[in-house]
């Protein structure tokens, strides 16, 4: 970190427009010629290139500040410019002043009153936090209807805006063929029965002297006003056409440098800050060439940057400007050039100007003028300032490994030896810091650089290390390798909800991917079919000891969503655990010890019983029970339907499956990290996976076709079950055709039908299921995974063995395809179950081309939905988060926005957050359980000490923390040689 | 017409006293701008509702008995 660069605070910014003389002020130079570099390559003085502007080129000194690339940030020059142009940017404000204001006086066209009653409709929508702007164009509105300026009188005429820069005055002059027109009118129509005029007649009732109407009419004088408007109404004639006055620049700068103060407020510009005619730029600025950097190309040739190129042409311009000018050329050509000059000021600033030609590159490529940089996604905005490139950063594939505990991660050894923590070097961790570096950037665990107490960055190689190792010495920097221990953030894409970037500590391990615990792939929505994920390793202390606290997975356990766990044992675990528990197997010792091999578990309780050899049993409600708190109390109904009863940290009875381990909601998950602590519920729900783990490998679980085969007899009882429902459609199908089938109330007789076809089929399918349900054993697989909420449905065994049903699209049978009929297979008006996408066979059986086609139909609706699901609700949610990110709630327990307005008076009505209360479905907040637990605590000293808060439970100690204090050896054989190092003090 | 400050989902809308106004404020300690807004057009507002008045919202809430809001009336 470069030490004259201490960060500033910010105390105030602010918007408005620059003065001309700020831009001379602060400009480093004038510029004023075209050219950059001359033949020897130097820059030429008060060119593009002056080294006053700034240097980009290593080993230079600027001219301007002293300072060498890098640190110097360059400097703005200027371009005085031949004649006014208009600002793109403000060509919407520009247009608004000109026909808000007097053309003569340049005052606003209101009455005194009125700008006091804008003035103050001003500030009460700066008060309510509305847009300003509704006020502003009403203020405009309103003066634009006055014909004549309040204050002085002047005639107000319309103004014309083409697009983008030029700027019309409409006036109502005489008519050139005012004597034609108004002898015409005077011959009157024969037609239309109007009799003709008469000089004499006219000059009657227009109240002219005879000869004046004869010269008007010979077209000798041209008729005064008055005089224009009393012929207009005798006649009911119009004898004026529009005259379009050009506005130029100057024009438009003299009249806004008139308009006082006072009145620009009343349009909500502050005119300490921004002066309307500081809006037609007379200066331009130049940015300094660290903000155009020119690329050296590989033949030694320069390539310019777009806004080098965009200077240029304005420079050349304005020079011509100026010649021509003094050479006294005609006007004509001096509008061509100035009309010239906008065109580049204009593209320059922006080069996506509708109506006006981008300005193009040699190559036909559009130039990436100011406006670009900044706007759109690539913009300097959300590119560049609001997401952008980070180091220290790894993505690749990730895995499973149902070894590591929920919060690690197994980090590749090539992205551990690239990815560094800096670690300062002092007296007690010398020894290791000389190991790393003497171990080299290859070895792991190694360093890839030093640096020295003067500040010098030393690149430790292959060569230099042992070397290098010798000179450590406390005070130094060490840049070494992940190691074990270390926290890093890891992330899933698209990070929806604030559990999809945690924290987690690091283990390293061979080949490429990420490893993780399978338990976490709910909070992250993450698979294992190509998913690729993201890690960052933190940089300093504070961003360390913060992910520790607050990131780390198991302090994300409970989901602030619905409040409860939402990471816990999913898929194969809860089959496992399912098996375990449901019907209560017997083990001996030695199939025991194995299915708790995993967990901390080493010591057996006291035996369930004997078998009648004497040797002893343990059920698996016994096995479960040891991974439970000794004390924990719970009652609740799994998903399987049974009464799950703790008591004192023992299954009693009870089927533990997804309702009582599972993520999203498993009772015995939330209860523990809810009465026991994150801590205690991480390692609950790490040997459940384990003991699951153990158990479903011990009794074996598969899954092959046979399984979800039926036996022939089964097989015929289906069939005559469809047959049995075509029937009954086919009676449908006859009475609504014989007009006997009586509609249902709201519905047409055809509805009526559907209806009740839809329904028949169902009740088929259903009854298929039922019956093919009925020849699977409690112990089939599939069986199993619906059971216990691990995977699938009784549905999706139904479509298997049984029957797959009717395909739909859009909710109704499948009514499209040809005319009158699905398929050229059927009859014209063919009503029947399959003709509509009725699949009778199982998936098992295979399904006929006619019954895949329509399967395919109803399955692409699917996939269109969900596509359009996604996209849609995405976005939903992104605008959602955009319009909640800034609320925050106070220490007063309000809820307010940045600008203080308040959005809840107290956060979520009740102060509470979801995940610290014990609330269920049926009951709300349990207060006699709470009240019990405090009163517990009251009796021993430690807990009410944790409970008032007066010691905290540390949440911040590694995984590895236990361990290294019970000096006990490594759990992980090779992979925790390095954790036995001294990790959380040494950096 | 229908009077839906009756009805029994509309809660019950108050007109806070200028006092009972400085209290709020001071309490929150914000402006009677940065208070949430009322439309003076809401037809749950009382009739003696005037624009810049305070409204207490007395509702029943889901995570407490009770919930009380304030809103500044507009326009």
């Amino acid at each position: 970190m470069p030490t004259n660069q201490t960060p500033k605070e910010i105390g105030e910014i602010s918007f408005g427009l620059m003065d001309p003389e700020e831009y001379r002020d602060m400009s480093a130079t004038k510029i004023i010629t075209a050219d950059t570099y001359d033949d020897d390559g130097f820059p030429i003085d008060m060119g593009l290139m002056d080294p006053r502007l700034g240097v980009i080129d290593p080993g230079l000194e600027c001219k301007t500040c002293g300072q060498h690339s890098g640190s110097c940030n360059g400097h703005f020059g200027h371009i005085e410019l031949a004649a006014p142009v208009i600002h793109v940017g403000f060509t919407k404000l520009i247009r608004r002043l000109l026909r808000g204001t007097c053309r003569e006086c340049s005052r606003l066209t209101l009455t005194e009153d009125e700008k006091q009653e804008f003035l103050d409709q001003l500030q009460t929508t700066k008060d309510l936090d509305n847009d300003v702007n509704d006020v502003t164009k009403a203020a405009i509105r309103q003066a634009r209807k006055a014909d004549r300026c309040p204050h002085c009188g002047e005639v107000q005429f319309d103004i014309n805006h083409e697009k983008p820069t030029t700027y019309y005055e409409v006036q109502q002059v005489l008519s050139s063929e005012y004597p034609e027109q108004i002898a015409a009118a005077m011959q009157g129509d024969d037609e239309e029965d109007e009799e003709p005029t008469s000089p004499n007649e006219l000059a009657e009732k227009t109240d002219i002297v005879l000869s004046r109407v004869n010269e008007i009419l010979s077209g000798e004088f041209r008729p005064r006003k008055e005089d224009r408007k009393a012929i207009e109404k005798a006649l009911g004639i119009d004898l004026t056409e529009e005259d379009m006055n050009k506005l130029m620049p100057s024009d438009i700068r003299d009249w806004f440098e008139d308009i006082p103060d006072e009145d620009i407020e009343v349009l909500g510009i502050n005119p300490e800050r921004s002066r309307p005619e500081w809006m037609i730029l007379t200066v331009l600025p130049v940015p300094p060439v660290t903000a155009r950097p020119s690329i050296t190309l590989d033949n030694g040739q320069r390539s310019e940057d777009d806004l080098t190129h965009k200077l240029v042409d304005i420079i050349r311009i304005n020079q011509r400007f100026m010649e021509n000018r003094e050479a006294g050329a005609p006007q004509l050509i001096i509008e061509d050039l100035w009309e010239l000059l906008q065109y580049h000021v204009t593209t320059f600033m922006d080069n996506e100007i509708s109506g006006t030609p981008p300005a193009r590159h040699r190559s036909g490529r559009p130039l990436k003028t100011l406006s670009q940089r900044l706007k759109g996604k690539e913009g300097r905005f959300r590119g560049s300032l609001s997401g952008k490139r980070v180091n220290f950063s790894a993505r690749t594939v990730i895995s499973p490994d149902p070894t590591l505990s929920l919060n690690e991660v197994g980090v590749p050894d090539r992205v551990a030896k690239e990815m560094t923590q800096t670690m300062n070097v002092n007296d007690r961790n010398l020894r290791d810091a000389r190991r790393y570096v003497s171990n080299g950037p290859e070895g792991h665990p190694g360093a890839n650089y030093v640096r020295r107490p003067d500040g010098r960055r030393l690149k430790v190689t292959e060569k230099n290390c042992e070397e290098l190792a010798e000179k450590v010495e406390p005070g130094w920097e060490v840049n070494r390798h992940l190691i074990d221990g270390d926290i890093v953030v890891f992330n899933r894409q698209p990070s929806l909800h604030r559990m999809s970037i945690m924290a987690h500590e690091v283990v390293v391990m061979p080949y490429k991917t990420f490893r993780l615990n399978t338990v976490v792939c709910p909070p992250y929505n993450a698979d294992f079919d190509g998913d690729e994920m993201n890690m960052h390793a933190l940089q300093n202390e504070e961003a360390r000891a913060e992910a520790r606290v607050l990131m780390r997975v198991q302090e994300q356990i409970l989901s602030p969503r619905f409040g409860e766990n939402i990471i816990g044992a999913i898929q194969d675990h809860i089959s496992g655990t399912y098996l375990l528990t449901h019907t209560n197997p017997e083990f001996n010792e030695t199939q025991a010890l194995d299915l708790l091999r995993a967990t901390r578990i080493d010591e057996l309780p006291e035996p369930s019983g004997t078998y009648e050899d004497g040797e002893p049993y343990w059920t698996g409600r016994d096995a479960f029970s040891e991974l439970l708190p000794d004390d924990l109390n719970l009652e609740f109904t799994s998903e399987a339907g049974d009464t799950v009863v703790v008591e004192d940290g023992q299954l009693v009875e009870g089927t533990i499956d997804e309702g009582g381990v599972g993520a999203f909601g498993g009772e015995v998950v939330d209860t523990i990290a809810k009465v026991y602590g994150k801590t205690r519920a991480r390692q609950f729900i790490n040997e459940v996976a384990s003991l699951a783990m153990r158990s479903i490998m011990h009794f074996g679980f598969s899954i092959g076709i046979d399984d979800e085969t039926v036996p022939q007899v089964a097989e015929e009882r289906i069939n005559e079950t469809i047959t049995d429902a075509n029937d009954r459609v086919e009676e449908l199908i006859e009475s609504y055709e014989n007009g006997d089938l009586e509609s249902l109330p709201g519905r047409t007789v055809d509805e009526t039908l559907e209806m009740k076809i839809m329904q028949t089929l169902g009740r088929a399918r259903d009854n298929a299921g039922d019956i093919a349900e009925e020849h699977f054993d409690d112990d089939n697989p599939a069986v199993v995974m619906a059971e216990s909420g691990a995977r699938g449905s009784l549905l999706n065994l139904t479509q298997m063995a049984g029957c797959v049903g009717q395909q739909a699209v859009r909710g109704e049978r499948i009514n499209r395809g040809y005319e009158d009929r699905t398929l050229s297979h059927y009859k014209p008006d063919d009503l029947s179950a399959d003709a509509h996408g009725f699949v009778q066979n199982s998936y098992t059986n295979g399904l006929t081309p006619r019954e895949f086609f329509f399967h395919a139909m109803g399955g692409r609706e699917g996939l269109v939905d969900t596509a359009v699901r996604t996209s849609k609700s995405g976005y939903l949610q992104r605008r959602l988060i955009n319009a909640l990110s800034e609320l925050e709630t106070q220490y007063d327990g309000t809820v307010r926005d940045t600008g203080d307005t308040i959005v809840q008076f107290e956060f979520g009505e009740d102060s509470t957050s979801p995940v610290k209360v014990s609330s269920g479905e049926e009951n709300d907040i349990d207060v006699d359980r709470i009240a019990d637990r405090v009163l517990e605590a009251e009796f021993d000293g430690d807990e009410l000490q944790e409970f008032l808060g007066e010691k905290q439970p540390a949440t911040n100690l590694s995984e590895h923390a236990e361990s290294r204090r019970m000096d006990a050896a490594g759990d992980r054989g090779a992979t925790s040689v390095a954790s036995e190092a001294p990790q959380v003090n040494d950096d | 017409m229908v009077d839906v400050s009756q009805h029994n989902l509309v809660p019950e809308h108050s007109v806070l006293d200028e006092a009972e106004v400085d209290e709020v404020l001071a309490e929150y300690d914000i402006d009677r701008t940065d208070l949430p807004k009322i439309k003076r057009a809401d037809p749950a507002l009382p009739d003696e509702a005037e624009v810049g008045n305070v409204i207490e919202i007395i509702r029943d809430s889901r995570t407490t008995d009770q919930a009380v809001v304030y809103r500044l009336v507009v326009e």
